[in-house]
């Protein structure tokens, strides 16, 4: 064969400078990719670019970026002024931690006023919704109004302007702009409940993607805060984005030192045990060690940033990347006269293969959609890569002179285990192969799959629950979803709003959702503007009803003559969208997408929604579309789970294909059976086990399917070399296990999903491999 | 009634001053959990020639909040509590002034008054009055002074704004049932769903 070609251009100390100078390279990229912030954190860069066009792409990001910025406090205590108090030391401690670019406790007054100095002139053109139905249908109800509100006790707030306002057209109108009551304290919005009094502060952070130790100040300055809160007496509820983001860092890098640990605590406990010498450990780890860190270089250079969740996968490769060292170092108990170079030339067509299949499985990870999976494909495939190239290409030369000479215990164990678990199973083979068949068809009957976002997202229990409280009781933060309205230009967006506005509001009066937000509703266009004022002039002014009302109220001649004149010197005011908006809120100016030369878009944001299916109707509504990115989310998990099933059988069938060439198709069916045996287990273990299955479980399988192929493969091409090989592929299977199994103790679902899938594929393609190439039979 | 909670607050907060004459007061008050009667509301507003004058009936409870009936001119109906703030309207934001005022005067959350306002006052053998000065700048902004006066009973209550009007409500047939009626029940009810 061509493997004496092989040997005698192979020269162990040209190969080592080849290796020498490639990992030279790749530290000289990683000095610059590692030294600027390459490491991302937030939940919604792990979301999948939207699939829909760029507008509703613009949209969703304009919504989103005042929900990845904002966290929300609630201080609580037995009277407001204590809640006061305790909100008040927050905020300097708040203040003082430097992370928010904005903290609101009082709200601003001069906000209002300045915004009620702008928009008074236009208090005949600016009517809110009620006030406009009131007039056309009864305008005398709107005098009965304002006589009940002048006579009540509390009439002093909204009739603080009634010289100039003496309809209180314009108190009404800006009563309206904010929908839901909140009552105030010394300027604070005190809320309430049962038990206690609630003081809220609203923060925005600086940076909607913190660093990671950034968050450990934001988890510590709530954590501290909550203890000093308590310590006072008083609770401290907290909740926002940014504390979901934290909290997944932390048990991410939990995970990372979980899995990083394990599993090079047992690499070291298996290599010391089989080979009782420190060379094959320490050369394991700078096989391990290189992979990791071109694996991480090559993934900054080539994706920007990294999520941090790739780091917890990446993890698990320290398990993987163990293996090509591994077959090489058990290879030595093979033989008598074993050398390196000749160990080489017996394992390589099997690492290769082993190569091959690996990173053909992860580079079907590479096809889903999300960016996490994107990226650990990359990842992992670099780092085996390197790793194999480290074992290839140096080992040779580091090995020279490497020669066990005890045999290990654990070889034994192999040895007897090799020669008698295949026979065992082959004499028992037909109540065994009916107990598998019963087993996978029970467990594959029984697994219902799942798409939903929540795989992605990690929280603890306390952190939903509070989020679900503070929702309670402060009604105001959005829903995940909102609608896009359109219009060719402004006064056909207006219509279209104002449309879908009526639609929602009784839709509200049904109780299906609880509040919405539209611009239209605040700001009436120019030729509502006008209609308005027709509609006063001709309800109230020209009727003479105002001159009535004022005359009974007791306001002086002087003060009516001034009122009608203002009315007439105002009939061809307006104002414009872009002058309004400067006076409003952040919340409502985010509202507004803009116009471009034919097309005008807006938000309309919806809070408390219990009927997603009556709002999703509305979308026959013209230039009303609805965006829902969770439900998008989950449709896109279902339509990708049916995708990544096919990648799976495609796969399987290149690689059925590649053997079947290479070693005929009875042998490369033979060696096939083993993973697939492996997957279906997989999934059947699933099943029976109740465990959550997802597309990420379809994407664990490919590399089932390349660590499966790798045991059957060593196991075919092992010759009479099976002690070793199955010494070998014991000793990889228990590393990589360990590390797939210590993932399958991850708090986040599709890290979770990965380990547990990968850990059941690993046990039972150990348990199978032996069958392949049994010979003890004949 | 409502005063004697009051001013048992004044005291405990030791107002050398004012304590020894709020405590008099306090003990002619009359203490009971429900209190009813009659109102008559005059407010002046400055740019009005004339005061609005209301009349209507008020039922106050400890925990439940108040029911305030105007029955003259215009018939309407206001539900407080500390929380709450309902009118035919719909539900309203509860103004810092008015729940303050309203809550510490009808007997809710008192630890509150004597943080927040100034009190000074005189006790003669007839009536009493008192004075509130609110120490808060916000709600200064607002309300001067509040006035309190009485016998055994709350009979005036006038809040002086700094702009200049006033609102002055005279309470008088006063009497404290051991129960709410049905009607008052189901009012309440409303308040707190």
């Amino acid at each position: 064969m061509n493997k004496s070609r092989i040997l005698s251009a192979y020269h162990p100390k040209a190969t080592a400078w080849l290796w020498l100078l490639g990992m030279i390279l790749i530290g000289i990229l990683g000095s610059q990719a590692l030294t600027r912030d390459w490491l991302e954190t937030g939940f919604l860069a792990l979301l999948p670019a939207t699939e829909q066009n760029p507008e509703v792409a613009r949209a969703v990001q304009q919504h989103n970026e005042l929900i990845t910025r904002k966290v929300v406090w609630l201080a609580g205590a037995n009277t407001a002024q204590a809640a006061i108090a305790h909100a008040q030391q927050l905020k300097q401690d708040i203040l003082q931690s430097g992370l928010f670019k904005s903290v609101v406790l009082e709200l601003p007054q001069q906000q209002y006023v300045k915004s009620y100095q702008q928009l008074f002139p236009y208090r005949y053109q600016l009517l809110d919704a009620p006030t406009r139905d009131t007039l056309s249908k009864n305008p005398k109800d709107l005098i009965g109004q304002n006589l009940e509100i002048l006579y009540s006790p509390i009439g002093q707030m909204q009739a603080a302007n009634l010289e100039r306002d003496p309809l209180l057209l314009f108190s009404r109108y800006f009563d309206a702009q904010n929908p839901v009551k909140l009552n105030l304290e010394q300027g604070i919005v005190m809320l309430h409940d049962q038990q206690r009094y609630w003081a809220l502060l609203i923060t925005e952070l600086n940076d909607s993607n913190l660093q990671l130790d950034k968050l450990e100040t934001l988890l510590d300055l709530v954590n501290s805060s909550q203890t000093q809160v308590q310590a006072a007496g008083g609770e401290l509820m907290v909740s926002g984005m940014p504390l979901f983001t934290a909290h997944g860092s932390q048990s991410a890098q939990q995970e990372i030192s979980t899995v990083g640990i394990g599993s090079s605590a047992g690499i070291v406990f298996l290599m010391l045990l089989t080979f009782r010498s420190p060379r094959p450990l320490l050369l394991s780890f700078l096989a391990i060690g290189s992979g990791m860190f071109a694996a991480l270089v090559v993934s900054i250079l080539f994706f920007g940033k990294i999520h941090i969740i790739t780091l917890v996968f990446g993890a698990s490769l320290i398990g993987v990347a163990d293996d090509y060292a591994l077959h090489f170092f058990c290879d030595s108990f093979g033989s008598k006269d074993w050398n390196p170079r000749r160990g080489l030339a017996f394992i390589l067509p099997g690492l290769a293969i082993g190569l091959l299949t690996n990173l053909l499985s992860y580079a079907g990870l590479g096809f889903s959609p999300f960016p996490g999976l994107q990226e650990v494909a990359l990842f992992s495939a670099i780092g085996l890569l390197a790793a194999w190239l480290t074992v290839v290409l140096l080992f040779p030369l580091l090995l020279t002179g490497f020669k066990p000479e005890h045999e290990p215990r654990i070889l034994k164990l192999a040895t007897y285990w090799q020669q008698h678990w295949p026979d065992w199973m082959f004499k028992n083979r037909l109540w065994l192969g009916l107990g598998l068949l019963i087993f996978i068809g029970g467990g594959i009957w029984q697994l219902t799959p799942q798409d939903d976002v929540r795989l992605l997202q990690s929280a603890p229990p306390e952190l939903m629950k509070t989020a679900d409280k503070i929702r309670e009781l402060f009604p105001v933060s959005q829903d995940n979803q909102f609608f896009l309205v359109s219009g060719k230009n402004q006064d056909d967006w207006h219509r279209n709003e104002q449309r879908l506005l009526e639609s929602l509001e009784s839709l509200r009066h049904q109780q299906m959702l609880k509040t919405y937000q539209g611009l239209s509703s605040y700001w009436p266009d120019e030729r509502s503007q006008q209609e308005n004022y027709r509609l006063l002039k001709q309800t109230l002014y020209d009727s003479g009803l105002l001159k009535q009302y004022m005359v009974d109220l007791g306001f002086s001649e002087d003060a009516i003559k001034a009122e009608l004149k203002q009315f007439k010197e105002s009939e061809n005011k307006s104002i414009p969208l872009p002058e309004w908006l400067a006076t409003a809120d952040e919340a409502k100016q985010s509202l507004w997408l803009g116009c471009d030369p034919d097309l005008c878009q807006s938000i309309v944001s919806l809070t408390g929604i219990t009927d997603l299916t009556a709002l999703s109707a509305l979308q026959s509504l013209p230039g009303v579309s609805l965006v829902d990115p969770v439900g998008d989310l989950s449709s896109l998990f279902e339509r990708y789970r049916v995708r990544a099933s096919a990648l799976l059988i495609g796969v399987y069938g290149l690689v059925l294909l590649g053997l079947g060439l290479k070693f005929g198709w009875r042998n490369a069916a033979t060696i096939t059976s083993v993973p697939v045996v492996a997957v279906l287990v997989s999934l059947a273990t699933m099943g029976w086990f109740d465990q959550l299955f997802s597309l990420f479980n379809l994407f664990a399988l490919l590399l089932v399917l390349g660590i499966g192929i790798d045991d059957a493969i060593f196991f075919f091409i092992a010759a009479d070399k099976r002690d070793s090989t199955s010494l070998a592929v014991t000793l990889s299977a228990l590393t990589t296990l360990l590390a797939f199994g210590l993932l399958a103790v991850s708090s986040t679902e599709i890290v979770h999903a990965f380990g547990f899938t990968v850990a059941v594929g690993i046990l039972t393609a150990l348990a199978g491999s032996p069958l392949v190439g049994r010979r003890s039979s004949y | 009634m409502i005063l004697k909670a009051l001013l048992l607050f004044l005291l405990s907060f030791g107002h050398s001053y004012a304590g020894d004459m709020l405590a008099q007061i306090n003990a002619r008050l009359a203490k009971t959990v429900i209190a009813s009667g009659n109102f008559q509301q005059e407010k002046q507003l400055k740019i009005l020639r004339k005061p609005l004058i209301s009349t209507g009936v008020f039922t106050y409870h400890q925990s439940k909040g108040v029911i305030w009936k105007t029955l003259t001119p215009v018939a309407s109906l206001l539900l407080v509590n500390q929380s709450h703030l309902l009118t035919n309207q719909g539900e309203q934001a509860v103004p810092a002034t008015f729940g303050r005022v309203f809550q510490a005067m009808l007997g809710g959350d008192l630890s509150r008054l004597a943080n927040d306002f100034a009190i000074t006052g005189t006790d003669q053998e007839l009536s009493w009055q008192l004075e509130l000065k609110p120490k808060d700048e916000l709600l200064l902004k607002i309300i001067s002074t509040i006035v309190l006066s009485g016998d055994n009973e709350l009979r005036l209550l006038e809040i002086r704004e700094t702009g200049g009007n006033i609102t002055r409500i005279k309470f008088d047939q006063i009497s404290h049932p051991a129960q709410l009626t049905r009607e008052q029940e189901s009012d309440f009810e409303r308040l707190s769903p």
